[in-house]
């Protein structure tokens, strides 16, 4: 059975209040699980044991075959579950014990993106990126620019207007994605970003990833297509059994997997 | 909570969701407006019971055989009274014959003598007279030699007065009533509402929105609902009153001498109010129970 210790109930943390700057002005890893442990079923813990350090301005694909904790472990990470065991530290705070109060605060100093997109699609464009500065309380007109700026990164400049609705899945994605760096958070989180998208759409994605990345934030990104991972040097975060295999690039079968072709597995981290 | 923003979500809200609201209101228009009637009603009645009260007359019955001295004073200290408008004598000849006049009970009445009907005094009193004032002056008068008994007509304002409780009792319980059907009607509108928004609000929910956040247009829009709909009802009892009032005051006349009022003004503001605080009521418990992203 799992052991489940119950978690000690903080107040929400003034860093969360305090929005990404300060999280992003920190010399501390930008995550750190720590021996987690994440049942659904009693008896097949979906994550085991797992530790993970992300330093700030990391790019890093996290992989794994379907059904191997990818999606719970990004979920976890912005709180959607609770760990049943073992710590989360994001810029240094235990996120597994903030109370339900504080779960909004954790959430403005990440961006997610998902591979359904979830984007409102009878909102205009400008609404669908705008809703999370909105939530920050932050003036009419800083919204405006920032939307502006946002939508200019990922080339949908000019597009606010649109009905979300009308527009190609790739370009859903890049209102996504829009959404999700427009506060400027420490961390992102994409689930899956690629999944709904062709090849060469998916390139374009990650190439956008890329250059967010660039701009200093961190990226976590799940995938299970190896084709797109096997095209850029990207630190490498598998998932196999519920644990952390790590490779460092050029991978052309999971790691864990009996494979002569696994040459860039070079770690078991937990 | 941002209410600004608040505001604007709430105002897109009711333009996405139009056609749910439509509804609700009609239904909850209907519902108001069986309350205003209730109480338009009630006021009408307590202003003719009040009128009653105030307006009664009073009758002196005076003894067989009375000394003519004895009612003379007697008469002369009813007219010196201030809540006094006239004094009438009225003979036993004079009370038979106006009875015979006035009874319709279906039997021949002729047979019966003068005598059966005393000799009174007909006190009709002013406009602003206290029922309690008149009471204590009966209580005075029939100590006079010459009276043999005092009918002030209290038991009819009386039984006025109960049935304006039993209505008022009615009127309240119609109230609560009202009230548990709006609180119905807005939740399930609410829930109609947040069920069909639930990817907008699992958006903002990731995007680290709060309870308050997300539940401050919901609540914005069960506000509008049930102030728009006891406004309507308010108008609509207010147009169909005025435009039938030739007719009700006519009727009205007839029975108590009276015109028709129509609720006052704090009243209607009340009913107001009371709507839109029983809409936000409404759509806070519906929140509470299933907004759950």
């Amino acid at each position: 059975m799992p052991h489940r210790d119950k978690p000690t109930v903080v107040r929400p943390f003034q860093f969360f209040r305090a929005g990404a700057q300060s999280a992003a002005n920190d010399d501390r890893p930008i995550l750190v699980l720590d021996d987690v442990t994440k049942y659904f079923d009693a008896d097949q813990p979906t994550l085991r044991g797992l530790n993970l350090t992300v330093q700030r301005g990391e790019f890093a694909f996290i992989t794994g075959p379907s059904g191997a904790g990818k999606s719970t472990l990004l979920q976890l990470i912005y709180r959607k579950h609770t760990v049943d065991q073992g710590r989360i530290l994001f810029a240094g705070r235990d996120i597994a014990r903030l109370t339900d109060r504080s779960i909004p605060f954790l959430r403005r100093n990440l961006g997610i993106v998902f591979q359904d997109f979830k984007v409102v699609e009878h909102w205009t464009v400008f609404e669908n990126v705008a809703i999370a500065l909105e939530i920050l309380s932050m003036p009419r007109r800083l919204v405006r620019s920032r939307v502006s700026e946002a939508l200019e990164r990922v080339g949908l400049s000019g597009r606010g207007r649109e009905r979300t609705e009308n527009l190609s899945g790739g370009e859903k994605q890049r209102v996504a994605v829009a959404r999700a760096i427009v506060t400027e958070p420490a961390l992102i989180l994409a689930d899956e970003p690629t999944g709904n998208l062709d090849p060469h759409l998916a390139i374009d994605i990650l190439t956008l990833f890329e250059e967010i990345n660039e701009t200093g934030a961190t990226v976590l990104f799940a995938t299970h297509d190896h084709s797109l991972i096997a095209k850029r040097e990207h630190r490498l975060i598998s998932i196999v059994d519920g644990r952390v295999v790590e490779a460092q690039s050029g991978l052309s079968s999971w790691p864990g997997q009996r494979n002569k072709n696994n040459s860039g597995l070079h770690a078991v981290a937990g | 909570m941002d209410f600004k923003s608040a505001v604007t979500r709430a105002r897109r809200g009711l333009r996405e969701e139009r056609r749910l609201y439509l509804v609700a209101v009609s239904s909850l228009t209907v519902a108001f407006l069986c309350v205003a009637g209730a109480i338009l009603t009630m006021q009408n009645l307590a202003e003719m019971a009040d009128r009653w009260g105030r307006s009664g007359r009073v009758t002196v019955y005076l003894r067989d055989g009375a000394q003519g001295e004895d009612v003379q004073r007697l008469r002369a200290v009813l007219e010196g009274l201030s809540e006094t408008a006239s004094v009438t004598h009225l003979s036993s000849a004079e009370a038979r014959a106006q009875f015979l006049e006035h009874a319709d009970v279906g039997a021949d009445l002729s047979a019966l003598p003068a005598e059966a009907f005393p000799a009174s005094l007909e006190v009709t009193l002013v406009a602003d007279a206290e029922p309690e004032r008149v009471d204590a002056i009966a209580a005075r008068v029939t100590e006079f030699r010459a009276v043999q008994d005092v009918e002030t007509y209290r038991g009819w304002f009386d039984r006025l007065e109960s049935l304006l409780a039993a209505g008022r009792g009615f009127a309240f319980a119609l109230t609560l009533l009202v009230s548990l059907c709006v609180v119905a009607v807005i939740g399930n509108t609410i829930r109609l509402a947040v069920a069909r928004r639930r990817q907008e609000i699992e958006v903002m929910k990731l995007c680290g929105a709060t309870d308050g956040f997300v539940r401050g247009p919901f609540v914005l829009e069960g506000t509008f609902q049930g102030f728009i709909s006891a406004f309507l009802a308010v108008a609509l009892l207010m147009l169909g009153f005025f435009l039938l009032r030739p007719r009700i005051d006519v009727t009205f006349a007839a029975l108590a001498g009276m015109r028709s009022v129509f609720i006052e003004p704090w009243l209607l503001v009340a009913i107001i109010v009371t709507g839109a605080a029983v809409g936000a009521l409404g759509s806070a418990i519906s929140l509470r129970r299933y907004l759950t992203v």
